[in-house]
């Protein structure tokens, strides 16, 4: 099989900055479907753009070797050049859409491309059966939830058919629904159709069964490349059942939770639960939402719903987009008052937004903290050290908040705000699109706020995220409460329970599980 | 949802023409509260479900605004005539200023005058608005020779900019009061506003270009024809500006031939570069009998008010010295209600999509 792209000593570095790509020599067959790993900053998104020539065209810098795509040279051809051949999405799905209209939209390679007429037509039909975005054709993209919009894009990507699809985290914005719809798409057109895929992703227990060959970038270099599942289990990003396996020995380490429970089954189980799991007595209530409320014009965006917080309650609010948790979070926040019902608590409350990109304007990570106590009014008592270690941004402290990455980001918003003190925190989809490092240290930062006397909400789709932090879960559906409840009972009752719990019940996560082998081996192990 | 209009991109742009002249024709008040009456209800049958749509309001807000000011400024600066309605204090600017005195008597019928031209502009304003609502801007954007293709998408990727830019000012402001607990500190507001602001939407930007650049946009350049409707535009610009030396040295015939030049150089470097253009169009939309007779019913109303005023001599201005009532004329208002017969031909309903 012949190499569809093909990078030869490539190596890149941004103007003014250090080597972000160095020494890659490689080859993707046609029709692969490959996966490429890393954390953020390590230079995988760089390595996608060098496909289509985006980098060095239109990012400007040093750039060394050459990629070659079908045999055309990205140094002799522009992205636009190549459009007939490569297809490209990325993360952002609002910042793709060229006409305010979809099926238009998806005629626009076509257009530049000088299609006539009769192919046009044909070929925006195909790729709206080919994404299932025909009942779309219509709509504005502006009105489309972010999995439709990322569809789209991705329909729009395929119109010219290109033989090369790169992806550059198309889901990393989309909540769990949205994600699975994309990658299934994704995945069908390698399958039917034979397109060659490139694609960086982080849902890894997803891909990993959808890719062929996985690639690990760090620190600019390609540093392992092979079967998905040994790449995947050698990385911190990996699915909780992979480390779950990791723990226990099992080989091969498992990637999906039907894996996971075949080997547990071989292996006899886990380690013995423990006879009851330690609860935290939950402190006096410091926040309530007592039958608040809400609507957007004639639209009922929250039932009357009541919600109490006491200290040291880490509360994850789950629900599928549009189930009001936003709502409800604001509403709590202070930032809408409700139409309905009343929001009592003296603790001082203070609400994260979902996109850190709205609050981040000072010149580096150490001045957007001490800007908040500015506003405040209050001296700076160690808490702007205190807040940079919890979250971990100590060496990020001097660096320009817009040159991070959105995970990166996503810390610096929350420690931007929870400086200036406030008892009660409420994150809106704090995880969202981030990096493994990026998620562990903000779950360490949230449950020392709570076991230091504060209560937090996390507005989230990710299960995980709850069953690590919460120790209580509330979901809400159809802008009502439908469960609330200690986060145990309400995660073990769910079809979306969390993957550990899934294949070593009563066990939410593996921390749990090393904890129980911990104690399991002071007493004379079971296996 | 509705993304794509009843009427045909051109249809729309004749509407809101014969609107405006409407507007300039009869330019009494109550008029021109027909005309916004009309608009609003044309808004209300046609208004796409796209982000330009919510123009009508906004323009409408911003030709109120206009017109309050329009009435302050020339009460403040215009004296003499008619009953005084009270007296402020006043100033006489320096001569290099203009030398006019500011405040002083403040007459009732200068009030009336400038509120009068005001309200027309607010009328224009909201033809303009409801124009904004009701089209497609991506058909207006088909509709242009081709040479101007690329440069209109571009203005309409711009004007799309508008509205999630209004979404992240309002984002902006609450992440600002998360951040001082709900105090409202003016110092430095609007530095902390506006760079995330101006940041994202470079970002975004970005992120487009990149976008349109990956999808082949601009990719033709360069042919024979492009380079000599290039030079064509140029000289036809050189000419235009000579015609206007021409005529600001007083020769009208020398004037008329070098811009009757300039203007056929012109047609012909749009001519040229629309051949030029490798790019094509996905399905463009048709001029049905239906866009043309409305069209021609729209302007009715502007060619009737000529004929009318011509016969008939209503009065289609206000005369506010000395104040009395604005007169009524049915035949007049028979005439411009024309203007709403598109509310006339609402959209076929039909499912969402038209998918099964």
């Amino acid at each position: 099989m012949s190499d569809a792209i093909r990078w030869e000593g490539v190596a890149f570095a941004y103007p003014e900055r250090e080597r972000t790509l160095e020494g890659i020599d490689l080859g993707l067959a046609e029709g692969d479907l490959a996966v490429v790993v890393g954390s953020s900053g390590s230079g995988k998104s760089t390595l996608l753009r060098t496909v289509n020539g985006l980098v060095p065209h239109t990012s400007g810098g040093r750039f060394g070797g050459d990629v070659r795509v079908l045999g055309r040279s990205t140094r002799e051809h522009r992205p636009r050049d190549l459009a007939d051949v490569v297809g490209f999405v990325h993360q952002d799905p609002e910042a793709q859409f060229v006409v305010d209209h979809v099926e238009h939209d998806l005629a626009f390679v076509l257009e530049n491309l000088g299609a006539d007429a009769a192919t046009m037509r044909r070929r925006v039909e195909e790729v709206l059966d080919a994404l299932g975005i025909a009942h779309l054709r219509d709509r504005s993209p502006s009105t489309l939830s972010g999995g439709e919009r990322q569809r789209c894009a991705i329909a729009g990507a395929l119109a010219s058919a290109p033989d090369v699809l790169v992806l550059d985290e198309p889901t990393s914005e989309l909540d769990p629904q949205g994600a699975e719809d994309v990658l299934a798409a994704v995945g069908r057109l390698n399958a039917d159709l034979g397109t060659t895929v490139l694609l960086a992703e982080h849902r890894l227990e997803r891909v990993a069964a959808l890719a062929h060959r996985a690639l690990r970038v760090e620190g600019g270099r390609v540093v392992d490349d092979g079967d998905p599942a040994e790449v995947v289990a050698g990385y911190d990003g990996a699915p909780p059942v992979t480390h779950l396996g990791r723990l226990l020995g099992w080989t091969p380490l498992p990637l999906t939770v039907r894996d996971a429970q075949v080997r547990a089954r071989q292996a006899g189980g886990g380690p013995p639960p423990p006879v009851s799991f330690p609860v935290p007595a939950p402190g006096d209530v410091v926040r309530a939402a007592r039958a608040v409320g809400v609507r957007h014009g004639a639209r009922v965006a929250l039932h009357p719903t009541s919600l109490e917080l006491r200290a040291g309650e880490v509360v994850a609010l789950l629900g599928r987009n549009g189930a009001g948790k936003t709502t409800l979070l604001r509403a709590l926040g202070g930032l809408r008052a409700p139409d309905e019902g009343t929001v009592e608590g003296e603790a001082s409350v203070a609400y994260v937004p979902q996109d850190p990109n709205v609050l981040l304007f000072a010149r580096t990570v150490r001045a957007e903290l001490e800007e908040t106590l500015r506003l405040r009014g209050r001296p700076d008592d160690g808490r702007v050290d205190r807040w940079l270690a919890a979250l971990r941004l100590e060496a990020l402290a001097d660096r320009h908040p817009r040159s991070l990455s959105s995970g990166e980001r996503q810390r610096v918003a929350v420690a931007a705000i929870a400086v200036g003190g406030a008892e009660v925190l409420l994150l809106d989809e704090p995880t969202r699109g981030i990096d493994a490092p990026s998620r562990a240290a903000l779950e360490e930062a949230v449950r020392g706020h709570a076991a230091g006397g504060g209560a937090i909400v996390l507005a989230t789709h990710d299960i995980e995220l709850a069953a690590r932090c919460a120790t209580r879960v509330v979901v809400l559906g159809a802008s009502e409460v439908v469960a609330d409840g200690p986060a145990r009972d309400v995660l073990s009752g769910s079809l979306f329970a969390p993957q550990v719990l899934r294949v070593l019940p009563p066990f939410l996560t593996v921390d749990e599980v090393g904890a129980a082998l911990g104690a399991g081996t002071a007493s004379g192990p079971e296996r | 949802m509705r993304t794509s209009s009843r009427f045909h991109a051109v249809t729309w742009l004749l509407w809101a023409l014969a609107g405006a002249a409407t507007v300039q024709l009869a330019p009494s008040p109550v008029y021109v509260a027909l005309v916004i009456g009309l608009a609003a209800l044309v808004v209300e049958v046609h208004r796409l479900d796209t982000a330009m749509a919510r123009a009508f309001p906004l323009l409408l807000g911003l030709g109120v605004a206009f017109a309050l000011l329009r009435v302050v400024l020339t009460a403040l600066t215009t004296h003499g005539v008619g009953e005084v309605l009270f007296t402020l204090p006043e100033a006489t600017l320096p001569r290099l200023l203009g030398g006019f005195t500011v405040g002083g008597t403040v007459e009732l019928p200068v009030v009336l005058q400038a509120a009068a031209e005001g309200f027309a502009v607010v009328g224009v304003l909201a033809v303009f608005g409801a124009f904004n609502a009701v089209v497609s801007h991506h058909e207006l954007v088909q509709a242009t020779p081709r040479a101007f293709h690329e440069p209109g998408l571009i203005t309409t990727v711009g004007l799309a900019f508008v509205p999630s830019t209004m979404v992240a000012v309002q984002q902006t402001r609450e992440a600002d009061l998360a951040r001082t607990g709900g105090r409202r500190v003016g110092r430095g507001r609007l530095v902390r506003q506006l760079l995330p602001v101006l940041e994202s939407g470079m970002e975004r930007a970005v992120h487009l270009a990149e976008s349109m650049d990956s999808r082949g946009f601009a990719r033709t350049r360069g042919g024979p024809r492009e380079r000599a409707s290039g030079w064509c535009g140029l000289a036809a610009l050189v000419s235009l500006a000579a015609a206007f030396v021409a005529l600001v040295g007083r020769a009208p015939r020398t004037a008329s031939y070098l811009g009757g030049l300039g203007l056929v150089l012109l047609v012909v470097a749009v001519v040229l570069a629309s051949q030029a253009s490798r790019l094509t169009r996905y399905r463009p939309r048709r001029f049905t009998s239906a866009d043309a007779g409305v069209a021609a019913a729209v302007w009715l109303a502007p060619i009737g008010l000529v004929v009318v005023d011509r016969l008939a001599d209503p009065a289609l201005r206000w005369a506010t010295n000395p104040p009395a009532f604005p007169e009524f004329s049915p035949v007049v208002a028979v005439v411009i209600v024309l203007l709403g017969v598109p509310a006339l031909l609402p959209a076929p309903r039909r499912d969402d999509g038209g998918a099964p």
